[in-house]
């Protein structure tokens, strides 16, 4: 039972106080101060207020248009995907008869250790046009002749899409794992007993245990998405044709590779905080969806 | 050596009053259990004293002195917990001369109290280890040892025994009496366990939403309960409640009868004049004092038999569906379905009026 | 089937990190033509990467803002985790909310207003402004709140009986006792810190202030890269993660885990 008392009040205060002060100078200034510059037109550090001629810009910035597009692409393509990869993975994990489950566990999990930076350079080469990936597949007799990963706009944005599922698909499937050994192994035990068929436990038993980590791993993975940088920076730089541009590889572009448009580059910024605003509050509702009865 | 002294102490939490009026008086050296269900207030009472809770209304004495703003460690207690709460990282010495490093005093000095603490609980083997290398048992003389070290002048004992199984519970129970002996401290104890509560207090506490309900010596509260709340929480097996009727008020007392037990008619002499004829009242009947000679005689057919070894529990009923629990150590023949009477001296027998409150 | 599925998967998921270690022992020319067996050019590459890269200089720069920034994080989320857990109050968990809905707040929307800030604080080109805004990391403070809740409240009333004052509880009962979550949150934020790309590519502007991370990236990024020279540049930067993955598997999945619960 905690205490209410003017004196405890201070005190909790002054442990979450050095963190309170650091987050409104690093996190809540600059996101109003974002705001304030998205009103903001000119090029470097010379500003005028230019009221809501950013947000005309949008409508007729084509790159911008594009890189929204591409984002919302790979989102609703490699979000689900990953999910369900991680979902069946973590299922067939599970299985305590499973031999060499903890080898299994590890191996799968092992991209994710490495940085973002670090697994473009090994997707870059891998997928080079007479790379080792082209290779195998021919060897393979999937392919006659090479895929131009890197230099197809179709194919640039289906390297991307398996860069990132190689990436976070062991991540995701770490937090299904956790919620299916969460499952009390006696529930089971009495669905054996009382004769209900396996297809049965996993609809009835498994699969409502899992459903939340579902909503947790897909609004995470959605908002990774929407801020994706790394991969495409270092992978396609955007291209072939801005094919591979996304909204954050835009806003930096924007801000620090060319005469920097700082006013724009904010407005740009603001659209991820709508679309991640909007995927919140329909993450709320499912979740109180959820706690209803 | 130092008593304490409650005086109508209140305690709320926003619109929720969990402590509503509670004065009470604690003597030097007298060992006090605070017993009651769970929620009823006790262990918020326990931790009012204690000075983890503050106080919302009333004052809290020790020794003579207001405490209510006192911090904990300046109040002259200790506290055992129910979870013990042992520091995990620290081994049995450092914890229990924790409270000693952070009060300042020397070294050696620490070295010599928690010794001679050990030396009384017999510790000395597990010293150097950490709690979670010990079972239940030595993690309850560890926490108790932590105390003493203090030399507090009241000891605190928030339900010290609800963690350990039932032969070890016997055994602790035995151990805090004797403890508290040698150490002639006050101690104020808390339980949902009446029988800790009846085995260990000079003065039983019996409280209820958040108000006292009686105060007394255990076979105070056992023979002579203020109310049905404690005839009811007070006794194991719990006692037996059977509504009755009143029949007759005359010089000598209440008359009542008891429907569906024609013989079992009773008079009670009580100069009590506010229950009047016709009025339901509530007659408490402990199953122990059933006997074969009684003058209440109560005709009924076994519908359950519990045997203990030495007594048996007879459940018995008159086909209306209620059963009444009789104590006995002749029931090794009786069997379900059985005829039995069961008689009982009408001295022994407890009046309640319709409020639940005591008639004498 | 179940086999096969998951050997797939393994196999998909391991055989970059072959991939990464074979070449580094290649040529360039090999590796873009998907050359799959050890060479010899391991050594060529190594002296050619330390020709132009200062891997002394690198290695300190990133290992300095990653113990800084770790250390900082762990004291400043761990202190707000326990306050908030601990001192709750109505109006307290209304800012607590507030600091989960800035969570999802994409890191691009605080980047320009971030730099200007630091170009106005003469911070450009420092590990400082690398460091500061990472400190108070809303997910350590949230991992921190979660695991404070296992914390045995008795234990504290225990430290108050015994007369310890409020620093000195979180000091010397709390932090010791909550060991496996101070393991946990330092490995996910050394791993985040070390990894870290987009704003040490921001404010980081000369070759003696990067990290390894930047300069992985800036040899990718140049107009014909030697690969063999980048494997190895990236074999050493992800060394470091790979062993502590390694040695503290239990604790980083702890730790991943840790913002679920």
């Amino acid at each position: 039972m905690a205490q209410s008392s003017g004196k405890t009040t201070l005190t909790g205060w002054l442990f979450t106080g050095p963190a309170l002060m650091l987050l409104t100078f690093f996190m809540v200034y600059p996101i109003l101060s974002s705001l304030w510059m998205s009103l903001q037109v000119g090029k470097g550090m010379n500003f005028s207020f230019g009221g809501f001629a950013n947000m005309w810009r949008l409508t007729q910035d084509a790159v911008f248009q594009k890189a929204l597009l591409n984002t919302l692409t790979l989102l609703v393509v490699q979000v689900p995907i990953m999910i369900a990869l991680a979902m069946l993975l973590a299922v067939a994990l599970n299985d305590p008869s499973l031999k060499g489950r903890a080898l299994f566990r590890t191996a799968i999990f092992l991209p994710c250790v490495t940085s973002l930076v670090a697994y473009s350079v090994l997707f870059k080469s891998m997928f080079a046009y007479d790379g080792v990936v082209n290779r195998f597949l021919e060897a393979l007799h999937i392919l006659d002749q090479p895929i131009p990963w890197l230099s197809d706009t179709f194919w640039a944005k289906v390297l991307i899409i398996l860069a990132i599922t190689w990436r976070w698909t062991g991540y995701n499937m770490i937090f299904f794992l956790a919620a299916l050994q969460n499952i009390e192994p006696s529930i089971y035990e009495a669905a054996r007993i009382d004769g209900i068929p396996r297809w049965a436990q996993f609809q009835k038993i498994t699969l409502p245990a899992l459903i939340p980590v579902v909503l947790f791993t897909t609004v995470t993975s959605t908002i990774g998405t929407l801020q994706l940088f790394d991969e495409v920076n270092n992978i396609t730089l955007g291209g072939p044709a801005n094919a591979t541009m996304t909204l954050s590889l835009y806003i930096y572009q924007l801000s620090f590779k060319f005469m920097p448009s700082f006013g724009y580059a904010a407005t740009v910024s603001y659209v991820i905080v709508v679309l991640v605003m909007i995927l919140s509050f329909f993450q709320f509702v499912a979740a109180r969806d959820r706690r209803r009865p | 050596m130092t008593g304490l002294k409650l005086s109508n102490v209140r305690k709320t939490y926003g619109v929720l009053e969990v402590i509503k009026d509670v004065s009470l008086e604690v003597k030097p050296k007298e060992f006090v259990v605070f017993v009651g269900p769970s929620g009823c207030g006790k262990s918020t009472l326990l931790r009012m004293i204690a000075g983890l809770e503050k106080i919302t209304a009333g004052d809290l004495e020790i020794g003579g002195k207001r405490m209510n703003e006192v911090e904990p460690s300046k109040r002259g207690i200790a506290m055992v917990f129910q979870s013990y709460a042992l520091y995990p990282h620290l081994t049995v010495r450092e914890n229990m001369g924790f409270a000693l490093r952070f009060a300042g005093v020397p070294k050696n000095e620490i070295i010599k109290q928690v010794d001679a603490a050990a030396q009384t609980l017999e510790l000395g083997a597990l010293m150097d280890r950490r709690p979670g290398e010990l079972s239940g048992g030595q993690r309850q003389r560890v926490a108790i040892g932590r105390a003493i070290v203090r030399k507090p002048e009241v000891f605190l004992f928030d339900e010290p025994l609800s963690n350990l199984d039932a032969e070890l519970r016997v055994h602790m129970r035995i151990e805090l009496a004797r403890l508290h002996k040698s150490l002639a401290a006050t101690v104020i104890y808390v339980t949902h366990d009446q029988v800790e509560a009846m085995t260990l207090a000079d003065k039983i506490v019996v409280m209820r939403n958040g108000l006292i309900s009686q105060v007394g010596s255990p076979l105070d509260v056992y023979d002579n309960p203020d109310n049905m709340f404690v005839a009811g929480f007070i006794g194991s097996p719990k006692i037996n409640f059977i509504k009755g009727v009143v029949d007759g008020v005359s010089k000598s007392g209440l008359t009542v009868v008891l429907p569906g037990y024609q013989d079992a008619k009773v008079t009670f002499a009580t100069k009590n004049s506010s229950v009047p004829v016709g009025d339901s009242v509530t007659v408490g009947l402990r199953p122990q004092h059933f006997n074969t000679t009684g003058k209440m005689k109560f005709k009924l057919n076994v519908e359950l038999v519990e045997h203990l070894g030495g007594e048996s529990f007879v459940y018995a009923g008159n086909g209306s569906g209620d059963l009444i629990t009789v104590a006995t150590q002749e029931g090794r023949g009786l069997k379900s379905g059985q005829k039995f009477d069961a008689h009982i001296d009408p001295a022994k027998a407890l009046l309640f009026d319709a409020n639940g409150q005591r008639v004498r | 089937m179940v086999y096969t599925l998951l050997s797939i998967a393994a196999f998909v998921s391991v055989f970059p990190f072959l991939w990464l270690i074979v070449g580094a022992t290649n040529i360039s020319s090999d590796i873009l033509s998907g050359k799959t067996t050890p060479g010899h050019a391991l050594f060529d590459n190594i002296v050619k990467l330390t020709q132009q890269v200062d891997l002394v200089q690198l290695f300190y720069n990133s290992t300095k803002i990653a113990v800084i920034s770790t250390i900082l994080t762990l004291i400043v989320a761990s202190l707000a985790g326990y306050g908030f857990e601990i001192f709750k109050s109505k109006f307290s968990e209304r800012v607590f909310a507030g600091l989960l809905a800035m969570l999802s707040v994409p890191f691009a929307a605080l980047m320009i207003p971030l730099f200007v800030t630091m170009a106005q604080l003469h911070l450009i080109n420092t590990h400082t402004a690398v460091i500061l805004p990472t400190v108070a990391s809303i997910f350590v403070i949230f991992y921190f709140r979660q695991a404070s809740k296992s914390f045995p409240m008795e234990l504290r009333d225990a430290a108050r009986v015994d007369g310890l004052r409020e620093w000195q509880i979180f000091l010397f009962v709390y932090m010791p006792v909550m060991r496996s979550t101070y393991a946990a949150a330092t490995i996910i934020t050394f791993m985040a810190s070390w990894n870290n790309y987009l704003w040490p590519l921001i404010v980081l502007q000369t070759n003696e202030m990067k990290t390894i991370t930047l300069a992985v990236a800036s040899l990718l990024s140049a107009y014909v890269p030697d690969y063999g020279v980048v494997m190895v540049a990236t074999t050493l930067a992800t060394l470091p993660t790979l062993l502590i993955f390694f040695i503290l598997q239990r604790q980083f999945v702890q730790g991943l885990l840790g913002s679920l619960k």
